[in-house]
């Protein structure tokens, strides 16, 4: 394997030291994670911290996300690779928070179904004016012929 | 024929006796091939016979529409009859056909290289979607699915009684094949270019599937897990689209067409690749703004993620969010149109020569200029209020779609058909079939535009309430009928070209690119001979313009002309 | 196999480069730049689950604190543990496969395959209760379980909290099977000394893949386990 030495320059070989940091690291942030969210409900003296599910929240994910940069840069090895392997990786994640658009959706209109939308009658919809029997298409051929409202 | 006696160029010297096709002939050689090119014929016939398989749905669809009283078919038989066109022509015609049948055989030899970067996972491809496809069809022998090519939930989830489950999967493993072909075409494009080949010496084609495999790999793993999520409610009563159950069915419209518009693109960019190539060629000129035309294929892939909710106008999603869709929307028909002027441009002042595959590629420009732009119509907020659900929109998709990338896969499959089997069609015979699937193209999908306008609803299979309509479905069906006829003089005389054609020579349309240059026809197994080189820019061609095969297969010369206009 | 430079000219010096491939360079770049490819299509797959999940956690944040509580935050936390670990190793097994010390390679998958087994034995028990208490969501999901019903809530949120549950652990399960069929042949690849495996490459492929796999687990374990009130 001679010539994978000669072109041993091709890659970069992480030290254990380093690796063994990483894992301290995130073992470290697993516990903390742990403690940030579950040490308003063991400590009485921590008891008003229960209600604030945005600073959790941000302070859990805000921790995940410390992990996996470690976990990417370190262990995936993107710190020690090519500047395209780093525009894939970053570029994966920030696609993802394409998805994320459709929140300016769900967060400018009503949610559940209003109350009451069971009951419109059907003459709310004009199409079925003239068919009290509210179905949305009128009888089958043959049976009637229907006024073209709504052409 | 004087195809014949054509006089080999100088790079291949002489016609080697080996080459892809008959480097073996066993059928174990075919099936088990890792040959990219052979991978492409593999896919050619698959996509074909599925494209057959689509059209007669198509073709029962169009007759069922020549009465207003739905006498044909029950409603639940037209349900599954349109759901299977679209599934069949979508997921296992369209999307595949040119990135797959086009871009396997010609993205490693534009590039240089012996092959694809992974050929076995390209053979995984293939065998992915050919599950994929046997599926469906066995969903469709085991009774059919009539949720309509969007599968849109409560209906696909709770409601329906058909195969769906096992249409699902089977749509699932197509969009692994896709994505694996995108993973194949990225590490290809970004690692194996030939030594002197940079980004900006690449032909076109070459960028538009670049880009097409970035939507592949971004776009397809969001609509299969959405699919799986659907596959879960069928299967236990997951709840996550259906209100019943706690969910949402909105959600899934935004995740299908989160997925679902790019697609659109992963249909037509690789089609605009073709078109550059064809318009180039047979223009006698470099494509006009090069830079223009390859970064708007980067431009519409971006883009083209953040635009789904037009399709959503009409469900609940909010003003607010149409308004912003709406306004990307017409920011994506930007690069769009880069690509028509730079094309119009490029035959400005060119010498056009109308042969079988330019008649296509002018054709494409025709009907995509006027699929785009109903586009639009769809695009603003006020009028798709009219317009969603009807045949407006119908006719505006096929347009894109048969019109566009159609057009382009069979102008493209006519333009490499002597480099992939090494033998000329008859010219006659393609010329015509291009105008007579322009001409019934038309005749199809213009009548069905008014009728839409009109508010005739897609999916319906009757409208006695309003006889009047009937004119311009049974146009529409006779036009239906003009094209299936253009449809089937190609499978005719190309495949007669196998068997008596005239041996095509290496390059027998005088055009640039190493296929053409620095390969046989067909190409040997490793592609090139030599390792190619790549020293001249894209689409050079003035220094060809006086080409020994081109006079030789046309019988004329070629039109010189000056300067840089 | 049929791709491999026997079938195919290419240049005898280096016959572990495979014939589209110029130089082991190239090979070893491409086949990097095409995991990761997949690891990008990956992060897209799994968009859906987190996208929903956060959209209607938004929505019902309290009620999502409920169904939580029937989640074991310690075997979660353990699994956790267990994937770290895995993760470390596994860097570990790239480390030795670029140096070309076999056996301590061997020994380091050997670690991350035994870690992917607990994994997935955690996972049984914690599946097997919520199994006996009905909440898995098929026909007969219930909420609250029998004997909870101070937890209150709404069953078809509930049922949405577990649907999610279920199907990101589930593939995110699956996830972990793949990895390990994936470590284990690469196992016997190795000792067999089979002409695929000639240098890390197959190893440094494999690991991203577990990575990637740990990954998702670190953003779903605060997610789904330590939800605050
Ligand atoms: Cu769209």
């Amino acid at each position: 394997m001679a010539h994978v030495e000669h072109h041993h320059h091709g890659h970069h070989i992480t030290p254990i030291s380093v690796l063994i940091r990483t894992f301290i690291i995130l073992v470290g942030l697993m516990v903390l994670t742990i403690v940030a969210a579950k040490a308003p409900y063991w400590f009485a003296s921590l008891e008003p911290y229960r209600g604030l599910w945005v600073v959790t929240n941000a302070i859990a994910l805000g921790i995940a996300t410390i992990k996996a940069v470690f976990v990417v840069s370190e262990f995936m090895g993107v710190k020690y690779a090519t500047n395209l392997i780093k525009v894939y990786a970053i570029g994966g994640f920030v696609w993802f928070f394409l998805l994320f658009i459709m929140f300016v959706d769900y967060a400018s209109r009503p949610w559940e179904p209003v109350k009451g939308w069971e009951n419109v009658p059907s003459s709310a919809f004009p199409r079925n004016k003239d068919n009290d029997a509210g179905t949305p298409f009128p009888q089958y051929p043959g049976e009637a012929k229907h006024g073209k409202d709504g052409h | 024929m004087s195809a014949t006696t054509v006089i080999e160029q100088s790079p291949p010297t002489e016609r080697p006796e080996k080459n892809y096709l008959n480097a073996d002939h066993t059928l174990r050689s075919w099936i088990w091939t890792v040959d990219h090119k052979r991978i492409a014929v593999l896919y050619l016939i698959s996509v074909t016979f599925m494209f057959f398989l689509g059209s007669i749905a198509a073709a029962v669809v169009r007759f069922e529409l020549t009465s207003p009283w739905g006498q044909m078919l029950t409603s639940e038989t037209y349900n599954k009859m349109f759901t299977a066109h679209g599934v069949i022509m979508v997921f296992f015609f369209i999307i595949p056909a040119i990135p797959a049948v086009l871009g396997n055989f010609l993205l490693p030899i534009m590039l240089g290289a012996r092959d694809l970067a992974f050929p076995r996972i390209n053979l995984l491809s293939w065998y992915l979607y050919v599950a994929g496809a046997a599926l469906v069809l066995a969903s469709l022998a085991l009774g059919g699915i009539d949720a309509g090519w969007t599968f849109y939930t409560p209906l696909s989830s709770l409601y329906s009684n058909t195969q769906i489950t096992l249409a699902l999967v089977g749509i699932f493993l197509a969009g692994f094949s896709s994505i694996l072909t995108g993973v194949n075409f990225i590490a290809t494009t970004h690692k194996m270019r030939a030594p002197g080949l940079t980004w900006f010496k690449m032909p076109l084609f070459v960028w538009a599937h670049y880009a097409t495999a970035i939507i592949m790999i971004l776009g397809t793993p969001v609509v299969a897990m959405t699919l799986v999520l659907v596959i879960f409610e069928r299967a236990f009563k997951f709840g996550i689209f259906s209100p019943e159950l706690g969910g949402d069915p909105v959600l899934f419209q935004h995740l299908f067409w989160f997925y679902s518009h790019p697609a659109v693109y992963i249909m037509i960019l690789p089609g605009m690749g073709v078109i550059s190539e064809l318009i180039s060629c047979f223009s006698r000129r470099r494509v006009f703004g090069y830079e223009f035309v390859a970064f708007s294929s980067i431009a519409i892939a971006v883009i083209g993620f953040v635009v789904w909710g037009h399709h959503m106008f009409l469900s609940s999603q909010s003003v607010l969010q149409g308004i912003l869709f709406s306004l990307l929307t017409f920011l994506v028909a930007i690069p769009s149109a880069i690509k028509i002027f730079n094309w119009t441009m490029t035959m400005y002042k060119g010498s056009v020569w109308f042969s079988t595959p330019m008649i296509y590629a002018l054709g494409f420009m025709g009907l995509f200029v006027i699929g785009g732009l109903t586009g639009l119509h769809l695009g603003s907020l006020a009028t798709d209020v009219h317009l969603t659900g009807t045949y407006f929109i119908v006719a505006h998709f096929h347009f894109v779609m048969v019109g566009g990338a159609i057009m382009a896969f069979l102008g493209g499959l006519h333009f490499w058909w002597p480099k992939m089997f090494g033998k000329m069609y008859s010219e006659f015979w393609g010329r015509l079939s291009a105008m007579v699937i322009f001409l019934g193209f038309n005749f199809t999908f213009f009548p069905q535009f008014m009728v839409g306008y009109l508010g005739m609803p897609r999916r319906y299979h009757f409208y006695y309430f309003a006889p009047e309509w009937q004119i311009y479905h049974i146009l529409s069906s006779a036009g239906a009928t003009i094209l299936g006829i253009g449809f089937l003089m190609p499978a005719f005389y190309l495949t007669a070209s196998l068997i008596k054609g005239p041996k095509a020579s290496s390059n027998p349309w005088g055009a640039k690119g190493l296929e053409w240059e620095q390969t046989t026809s067909p190409p040997p197994t490793e592609n090139f001979h030599h390792k190619p080189i790549v020293m001249d820019d894209p689409y050079d061609y003035d220094a060809i313009a006086d080409n020994d095969d081109f006079r030789a297969h046309w019988g004329k010369e070629p039109v010189k002309y000056g300067g840089d206009n | 196999m049929a791709a491999h430079a026997t079938t195919h000219p290419t240049n005898p010096d280096e016959s572990e480069v495979y014939f589209q491939y110029e130089d082991i360079d190239q090979q070893q770049e491409t086949y990097i730049v095409g995991m990761w490819t997949f690891i990008v299509q990956e992060i897209m797959f799994f968009g859906p689950l987190f996208l929903i999940y956060t959209l209607f956690r938004w929505k019902f944040q309290g009620g999502f604190y409920t169904y939580s509580q029937k989640l074991d935050y310690v075997l979660g936390g353990v699994n956790t543990m267990v994937l770290l670990f895995s993760s470390f190793t596994m860097a570990l097994a790239v480390h030795y496969a670029q140096k070309k010390q076999t056996k301590e390679q061997l020994r380091c998958l050997g670690i991350t395959l035994a870690c992917g087994f607990g994994f997935l034995i955690i996972k049984a028990f914690e599946y097997a209760d919520k199994f006996t208490h009905s909440l898995f969501p098929n026909n007969s999901f219930i909420w609250p379980p029998h004997g909870y019903e101070y937890l209150g809530g709404n069953p078809e949120h509930a049922r949405l909290f577990f649907s999610l549950y279920f199907a990101t652990t589930g593939l995110h399960g699956l996830h972990v099977v793949v990895g390990m069929i994936c470590i284990a042949s690469l196992m016997i690849l190795t000792v067999r000394k089979a002409p695929t495996i000639t240098d890390y490459v197959p190893t440094e492929i494999v690991g991203l893949y577990w990575h990637f796999v740990d990954l998702v687990w670190i953003f779903l374990y605060p997610l789904y386990y330590l939800i605050p009130k």
